[in-house]
C-alpha cells in the first residue's frame, strides 16, 4: 500500500503532515480490499499501472502529479481520491493544521470559547 | 402499556387490527409534529419511522460517521443534467433516517413565505418550460398557524425571544453586506433557544447545526414534539419501520401501511386514516408504489402529477478567504440572513428571490463540496487557509418542471426488494441565471470586506425537497387538496413539503409545520363530523 499512501500525499499534499495521515488511505483500502475481490482486482491493476515504468513513490513530485493525470477518472483513481478526500481531512493532524478544533459539545461549545471572537470587524449594524 | 424489559423492543400500545388508529409515515418536520398535534387532540397515532430511535447523547461532532448515523443513505439513482448526477450520483439529497427526520439536521432558519409567493403563477405569469401554479391557499390562511409554529419553535425575534447574538461568521458576511448597501442583515430568525424555553435549553453556541444537536438549543421533532405525544399515551411510535405500500379496498379508502419491521418482516397496520411524511423523494416513491388495479399509475395519482414538479431549491454556496482569522465553525452555523434579495424584480435576469445565510462545514465536508473531485496542491493551498475562511449558503425559488420527477427504478432494487426511486432533474435557465446572480452577490459581500479570494461552490445534496405531491385546487392540476388530503383518496393526506405548489425562496420547514398544524386541525374536524 506504499504506493497508494503516495497517491493520496500527492492528491492532498500538506508537506507539514506526517506519512501516518496518508497510510489512513492504504488501510481503509486495504480493508476494502479484503472485502470484496474487484475493489482488490482495481486496487492491485492500478498500482501495478502507475509502478509499470518505474516505482511512483520514486518519482519526483511533478512526475507523480503528470502520471495521477494520466489516470485522471479511472475506477481505480476515483477509489484512492474518493477515499483519501474522507481520511485526510477527517483526521486530527489536518484539523490542526488548518485551524479547525473538531468536536466541541464536550468542551462546552463556544460560548465562552470565542464564537464571536473576531475582533478585526464590528458587529454589524443589524436590521429588527 | 409498553415495556422495556430485558433491553427488548417495546411491545406495540396498539393493536395491528385497531381500525381507530391514524398512521402517520415519517416523523420528521411533518409527520413529528403531524402526530404530536393529533395526539394532543386526543387521537391514537400510530408513527412509522424508517430510521433508528437515536438520541441526542448519541450524535457524534464530526461530520462523516455523523453522515453515516442520521442520513438516509438507501440506494438512489439519479438522471438529467444536473451536476448532482455528476457529482453526487448516489446521494440527490441529504435528508435523515431516524426519529426526528430531517429536523435533527437543520440548521433552524425560519422565513416565513411571502404573500406573493403563494400565487407566482398569476404574480409572474406563464413562464417558458415551468408549470407554475397557484397554491389553493394564501398566506392569510397560514398565518394563524405561521404563529403558532413560531412558538412552537421558539423562533427568535418572535413571542419575545430575543435575537441570537453575532458570531464571526456572520460578522464577516454582515459587514460586507451593510458595504454593499443591503438592509436586510441579521441573525435571523432561528429555531434556535438564545435563553431557557419550553424545557429545553440555551445554545452553548457548539456548532454541528448538520450533525444532530446534542445540546437541545434546536427544536426537531426528536426532542420537543415526539416526547410530548408519548407522555399523552396515545402515540405508538415504531422505529425501524419501513413503510412499502399503502392499502385501500375496493371503494378507494386507505385501510392500512403495509411495512417492514426492524428485523425485515412484513407487517400490515390497519388504519382509520393515513398521513405520508416520508420527505418529497420518499413519499412520492411510496404513493408510486402503491399501485394497484384500482389505482394502476400509483394510489391519488389520477391527475399523474404523483413525482412531478420536484424541487430542490436554488442553491450554492459562496466561501471566502482572508488574511485574519474567522473560525466560521465557531457558533450556530446558520445564524445569519441577508434578505434584500428575496423580492421579485425582473430586472435582474430572473423571477423570483433567493437569500443569503451564514454557512460552514468542517475541513471533511468542505474538502469534499468546495470543488468536487478537485485535488492537487492549489486544492490543498485553499484548504489550509480553513481558519481565515467564511461561508454562506444561497437559497433561493427553483421552477417547478414537469419533467423533474421521482419515478420507480425497477431495475434497481433495495433491501426489501422493492424498487428504487430515481430522480431527474434539468435545471431551468431561471434557476441558472438566479444562481449565478447570487454567486455574484455573494463574492461582492466578501470582495467588500477585503476577501483574498472567493469561492463559488456548486449546489450539495438537497435539504429542501418540494413539489412531489402538489396542491391544487383543481383535481387534475394536483395531488392533494388545500388541506393536504388527496383529491382520489378521502381518508389519505400527505404532510410533508411535498405539497408545496411552488417552493418560494423561504428555508421550508417553518411553513412544513404550519401546513401540518392547520392538517390537524381538519383531520380533527373531520373526524368530529364523522367523515372520516
Amino acid at each position: 500500500m506504499a504506493t497508494v499512501t503516495a497517491v493520496a500525499r500527492t492528491l492532498y499534499p500538506h508537506d507539514a503532515l506526517p506519512d501516518g495521515v496518508y497510510a489512513r488511505v492504504g488501510e481503509k483500502l486495504a480493508d476494502a480490499a479484503g472485502e470484496d475481490s474487484a475493489t482488490a482486482r482495481t486496487i492491485e491493476e492500478g498500482c501495478d499501472g502507475l509502478n509499470e515504468h518505474g516505482l511512483f513513490v520514486e518519482l519526483a513530485p511533478d512526475a507523480r502529479v503528470e502520471a495521477l493525470r494520466g489516470i485522471e477518472g479511472s475506477e481505480f483513481f476515483e477509489l484512492v481520491r474518493g477515499t483519501a478526500v474522507v481520511e485526510v481531512y477527517s483526521d486530527e493532524r489536518t484539523w490542526r493544521l488548518v485551524g479547525y478544533e473538531g468536536p466541541s459539545f464536550d468542551k462546552g461549545g463556544y460560548i465562552d470559547r470565542g464564537f464571536n471572537d473576531l475582533d478585526w470587524l464590528p458587529d454589524p449594524e443589524e436590521a429588527p | 402499556m409498553s415495556s422495556m424489559d430485558n433491553g427488548e423492543r417495546s411491545a406495540n400500545r396498539f393493536r395491528d387490527d385497531d381500525l381507530d388508529v391514524i398512521v402517520v409515515i415519517g416523523s420528521g418536520a411533518g409527520g413529528g409534529t403531524l402526530a404530536n398535534e393529533l395526539c394532543q387532540k386526543g387521537i391514537n397515532v400510530v408513527l412509522l419511522e424508517a430510521g433508528k430511535h437515536n438520541q441526542p447523547e448519541d450524535f457524534i461532532n464530526d461530520e462523516w460517521p455523523s453522515l453515516e448515523q442520521l442520513a438516509w443513505l438507501d440506494e438512489r439513482t439519479t438522471s438529467g443534467s444536473w451536476q448532482i448526477a455528476t457529482d453526487f450520483p448516489d446521494l440527490p439529497a441529504w435528508t435523515c433516517k431516524t426519529v426526528g427526520g430531517t429536523t435533527t439536521h437543520w440548521a433552524g432558519c425560519c422565513p416565513r413565505f411571502k404573500d406573493w409567493e403563494f400565487r407566482v403563477r398569476s404574480e409572474l405569469g406563464p413562464v417558458d418550460g415551468a408549470s407554475l401554479l397557484d397554491w389553493p391557499i394564501g398566506q392569510s390562511d397560514l398565518e394563524p398557524y405561521y404563529d403558532k409554529a413560531e412558538d412552537r419553535l421558539g423562533v427568535t425575534r418572535t413571542n419575545g425571544i430575543p435575537a441570537l447574538p453575532s458570531n464571526n461568521n456572520f460578522k464577516v458576511m454582515g459587514n460586507g453586506a451593510r458595504r454593499v448597501g443591503y438592509k436586510g442583515v441579521s441573525t435571523g430568525r432561528m429555531a434556535i433557544n438564545p435563553v431557557p424555553r419550553d424545557g429545553r435549553p440555551a445554545t452553548i453556541q457548539d456548532g454541528f447545526n448538520y450533525q444532530g444537536d446534542k445540546q437541545r438549543a434546536h427544536w426537531s421533532t426528536l426532542t420537543a414534539e415526539i416526547p410530548r405525544a408519548e407522555a399523552t399515551g396515545r402515540l405508538d411510535l415504531r422505529p425501524e419501520s419501513m413503510a412499502i405500500k399503502v392499502e385501500h379496498d375496493n371503494a378507494g379508502s386507505v385501510t392500512g401501511v403495509l411495512y417492514a419491521d426492524a428485523d425485515g418482516n412484513e407487517r400490515r397496520q390497519k388504519a382509520r386514516a393515513v398521513c405520508v411524511a416520508c420527505n418529497a423523494i420518499e413519499t412520492a416513491r411510496l404513493l408510486l408504489n402503491s399501485d394497484s388495479s384500482l389505482f394502476p399509475d400509483g394510489l391519488a395519482n389520477s391527475s399523474g402529477q404523483v413525482g412531478r414538479n420536484y424541487m430542490r431549491h436554488v442553491t450554492g454556496a459562496v466561501f471566502a478567504t482572508f488574511e485574519r482569522p474567522v473560525r466560521m465553525y465557531r457558533g450556530e452555523t446558520m445564524a445569519g440572513t441577508v434578505s434584500d434579495e428575496s423580492r421579485n424584480d425582473p430586472g435582474r435576469g430572473f423571477l423570483g428571490g433567493y437569500y443569503m445565510e451564514v454557512h460552514s462545514l468542517g475541513p471533511a465536508f468542505l474538502a469534499n463540496f468546495l470543488s468536487p473531485r478537485a485535488w492537487g496542491r492549489d486544492f490543498a493551498e485553499i484548504m489550509e487557509q480553513y481558519e481565515c475562511m467564511a461561508g454562506m449558503y444561497l437559497v433561493g425559488e427553483d421552477m417547478p418542471q414537469a419533467d423533474n420527477r421521482v419515478t420507480l427504478n425497477r431495475d434497481v432494487r433495495d433491501q426489501f426488494g422493492q424498487p428504487v426511486p430515481n430522480v431527474h432533474f434539468d435545471d431551468h435557465p431561471n434557476d441558472t441565471a438566479m444562481r449565478d446572480h447570487a454567486y455574484a452577490s455573494g463574492a461582492s459581500i466578501y470582495d467588500a470586506v477585503d476577501a483574498t479570494a472567493t469561492f463559488r461552490v456548486p449546489p450539495y445534496p438537497a435539504a429542501h425537497n418540494l413539489g412531489t405531491a402538489r396542491m391544487s385546487a383543481r383535481a387534475e392540476d394536483g395531488v392533494v387538496d388545500a388541506f393536504g388530503r388527496a383529491h382520489d383518496v378521502p381518508n389519505l393526506f400527505v404532510s410533508d413539503g411535498s405539497v408545496m405548489t411552488t417552493g418560494a425562496a423561504a428555508n421550508p420547514t417553518l411553513t412544513i409545520v404550519a401546513l401540518a398544524l392547520r392538517q390537524a386541525d381538519h383531520i380533527e374536524e373531520r373526524l368530529k363530523a364523522g367523515m372520516l
